[in-house]
């Protein structure tokens, strides 16, 4: 770790992260007029989209409800379809940080969902009756429970999130790819297994003078969760933002997610963003070159993580309860179809994949459901076959458009031609023309490679 | 001290299930490097096919004469091995071959879809609620017969004994000994050599995922006679035992394979007992988790050729 190399502005560790992480953050403001300035059409677009999403909320309760029901042949989502679309946007593009920028496969990204979501249930609700800690939140002093405000929740769930992401990453992001998925689908079957289980804790730790016991302690609630959890509250204008809220909720929950957007965009385009695409595609030259390798993995894992922290503390403040149930590896999948199917390493296309998946699972398929029910009604439902479908797309779309519908150019390339090279050189094989009919010339990453065709393709002419 | 060694009969049942999913994961791995996801819900189909042959077609019941109740299960075996070997090649002709040039997470990414699928399909058949049937098997204790009556091995445990340890001696010996058995190793060492040396190496490798899925449709028969139950989502607490076990006696290793299940059974059977089956799941994947950490090459260590 040398820091001439490394990281010329901040040290190394905790405090070089933070101070990096700081001016990401720092950087918001122009991030966002970047964001709108790069091009013109760019922005006329992004306008337009953010004008639509702002306003859909309030025209689907005044007047699109009815114009669908009668004109439009398919629901609309409802508020709390769209508030999910928001959580699923957060958590997409934090797990396209993991697997689109960084290329490490998470497949248990639900613990930090997880994670997120208990943070929220233990500090912003009467669970803990025997003690009585409010500060700042909309409940009367005094009141059983620790109560803390939806805005410091945030916060502290990025923290312990991305604290559990990074303590998962640093053993295990120096597997391979593979045995790094199995390791992260495990760490996501045990963190809802252990919120299950530890409805009935009994311990005793002595620590010279400090003793810590627990008899017969309820931590997790168990099986039934724990509920009710306080709604997020906006103290001068009064409004509790909970599944009863009408729209209020997808504002929070867009606020949240525009927040996101630029975070990740911010971290792209940042020497971090970079030092992700050169591991992504090729870690031992990235490491020639002066990348920690595993300080930036770890970072990627730690961000990546932190984003499904605050959906979580959304998702069951907005919900008010939360169960583990909520969080099993299907889930996980979700999130990562989403990734796959919008365009992995595209922020812009893993949102429209988290909205068109989010709408799909919670809006469409039971709309078909109820359909196919009233014309035949012993007819599977569709809404029960929901993995089917997304089993489905997974395969289809890994064997057709592995890049997804709104590609990153870039990992396009990667998944398509590099990946054909890296594959083929990796089994040492000499790489054959049939596979190089789509190489993009004057790339310099394939120069090499393709002159190597070339010469294999004018041999075989010959 | 009876409860322990009866934790270790228990254990051992386990185990050798295990042992035979798991030795369609090992194959699979060994020779192209495919985290094969969708294997512990074919084992979940080989079980939904047994019950369904052992209910519906053969009508097997305890009233059933000894002989022609070894005779059918025999046949029984016989079928539903053929079924999931067959579902199996179609999956990896669909799944798998296409993507064996493309980056190396693909497959896995195919594969886990794939898994949905299969345990989709079992949902859309056979329904969300656990499907079960009679035991039929005599449940004496064998052991009362030599005047042991503490620890008890039932007829159950013993068959699984009888179906699993001939299945893994005949896979010994083919992978072995056999031309066909040459023709997997040197796919598994070099694909590309093993070709020029005039090995069929697509051939090779839908063999592979027969012989695996042969062996996961075994492994459903014997879950049915053995447990009486199965579930559609059966597959996936079951594969990631399976292939936790590959993992702990080194991946692509055959006899680590059995070993790594036969020490997962016990890890499942003491904590089912000793501690509780809810923290089961947990255990099982802490050890996961520890073995490739620490120790990815297994208790036997990997035969992998050194392919980055």
């Amino acid at each position: 770790m040398t820091g001439a190399t490394e990281s010329p502005k901040y040290g190394t560790g905790l405090t070089g992260w933070a101070a990096h992480v700081g001016e990401v953050l720092s950087g918001l403001p122009a991030a966002y007029r970047r964001e709108l300035g790069s091009n013109r059409r760019r922005a006329i677009v992004l306008t337009i989209l953010a004008i639509l999403a702002v306003t859909y909320p309030i025209l689907n309760r005044f007047f699109l409800q009815g114009f669908s029901r009668n004109v439009f042949p398919l629901p609309l989502p409802d508020d709390t379809v769209v508030t999910f679309m928001m959580i699923f946007g957060i958590m997409a593009i934090g797990l396209n940080i993991v697997a689109g920028f960084a290329g490490l496969l998470d497949l248990g990204y639900v613990a930090f969902y997880a994670l997120g979501a208990y943070t929220a249930a233990f500090l912003a609700s009467p669970h803990f009756g025997s003690v009585s800690f409010v500060v700042l939140a909309n409940v009367a002093n005094g009141f059983p429970g620790i109560h803390l405000p939806f805005w410091i929740i945030v916060p502290l769930a990025v923290l312990v999130a991305g604290t559990f992401g990074a303590l998962l990453g640093a053993p295990t992001l120096r597997l391979r790819g593979d045995y790094l998925a199995i390791v992260t689908l495990g760490f996501g079957e045990i963190v809802p297994v252990v919120f299950r289980n530890m409805a009935d804790v009994t311990f005793n730790i002595g620590l010279g003078p400090i003793s810590i016991v627990a008899d017969h302690l309820n931590l997790t609630g168990g099986p039934l969760g724990i509920n009710p959890i306080d709604a997020p509250f906006l103290p001068f204008l009064n409004i509790r933002f909970n599944a009863s809220a009408g729209f209020a909720p997808v504002y929070l929950g867009m606020l949240l997610l525009v927040v996101g957007i630029l975070v990740a965009r911010n971290l792209e385009r940042s020497r971090i963003g970079r030092a992700w695409m050169a591991i992504r595609e090729d870690e031992l030259a990235a490491e020639m070159m002066g990348v920690n390798t595993l300080r930036t993995k770890l970072l990627a894992f730690a961000l990546g993580a932190s984003f499904a922290g605050v959906a979580g503390s959304l998702q069951s403040s907005y919900l008010g309860a939360t169960t583990s149930d909520f969080f099993q590896f299907s889930t996980s999948i979700l999130v990562l179809i989403m990734v796959i199917l919008g365009g992995i390493g595209n922020i812009w296309g893993v949102l429209l994949g988290a909205i068109a998946l989010t709408y799909v699972d919670k809006t469409f398929l039971p709309y078909l459901g109820q359909q196919i029910q009233a014309i035949a009604p012993s007819f599977p439902n569709p809404a029960q076959f929901n993995f089917l479908f997304f089993g489905l797309t997974l395969v289809v779309m890994m064997r057709f458009r592995p890049e997804g519908f709104l590609p990153n150019r870039q990992r396009a390339a990667e998944l398509t031609v590099h990946g054909l090279i890296a594959a083929e050189i990796a089994r040492g094989e000499e790489v054959g023309v049939d596979n190089l009919g789509m190489a993009p010339p004057g790339q310099d990453e394939v120069a090499g490679d393709a002159r190597a065709a070339e010469t294999v393709d004018e041999s075989e002419k010959e | 001290m009876d409860q322990v060694i009866q934790t270790v009969i228990i254990g051992l049942s386990n185990g050798l299930i295990f042992a035979l999913v798991a030795l369609g994961y090992t194959l699979v791995y060994g020779i192209i490097e495919l985290i094969n996801f969708a294997h512990g819900d074919l084992f979940m189909l080989g079980s939904m096919v047994a019950l369904f042959l052992i209910a519906t077609v053969f009508h097997l019941s305890a009233a059933t004469p000894p002989i022609l109740l070894i005779g059918e299960i025999l046949l029984i075996i016989a079928l539903t091995m053929v079924i999931t070997a067959a579902i199996n090649i179609t999956i990896e002709r669909i799944a798998y071959r296409p993507l064996r040039h493309a980056p190396k997470l693909a497959p896995l990414i195919s594969a886990i879809g794939m898994s949905f699928v299969l345990q989709n399909v079992a949902l859309l058949i056979a329904g969300p609620a656990n499907k079960s049937i009679d035991n039929f098997l005599p449940t004496t204790n064998l052991l009362s017969a030599v005047g042991i009556t503490s620890v008890s091995v039932t007829l159950q445990q013993v068959f699984v004994g009888m179906v699993t340890l001939p299945l893994l001696v005949a896979l010994t010996w083919f992978v072995g000994k056999t031309r066909q058995g040459r023709a997997m190793r040197a796919t598994a060492q070099d694909p590309d050599t093993a070709g020029l040396m005039g090995v069929d190496v697509n051939r090779t490798i839908a063999l592979t995922f027969l012989i695996g899925g042969a062996l996961a449709g075994a492994a459903g028969v014997v879950q049915i006679l053995y447990n009486n139950v199965t579930v559609w989502n059966l597959g996936f607490r079951f594969g990631l035992n399976a292939f936790t076990s590959a993992v702990l006696g080194g991946i692509g290793n055959l006899s680590g394979a059995v070993v790594g299940a036969l020490v997962l059974g016990q890890i499942n059977a003491f904590s089912d007992r000793y501690l509780s089956a809810n923290w089961t799941n947990a255990i099982v994947f802490g050890v996961l988790i520890l073995v490739l950490v620490f120790k990815p090459t297994g208790i036997l260590g990997q035969q992998l050729a050194d392919r980055a």
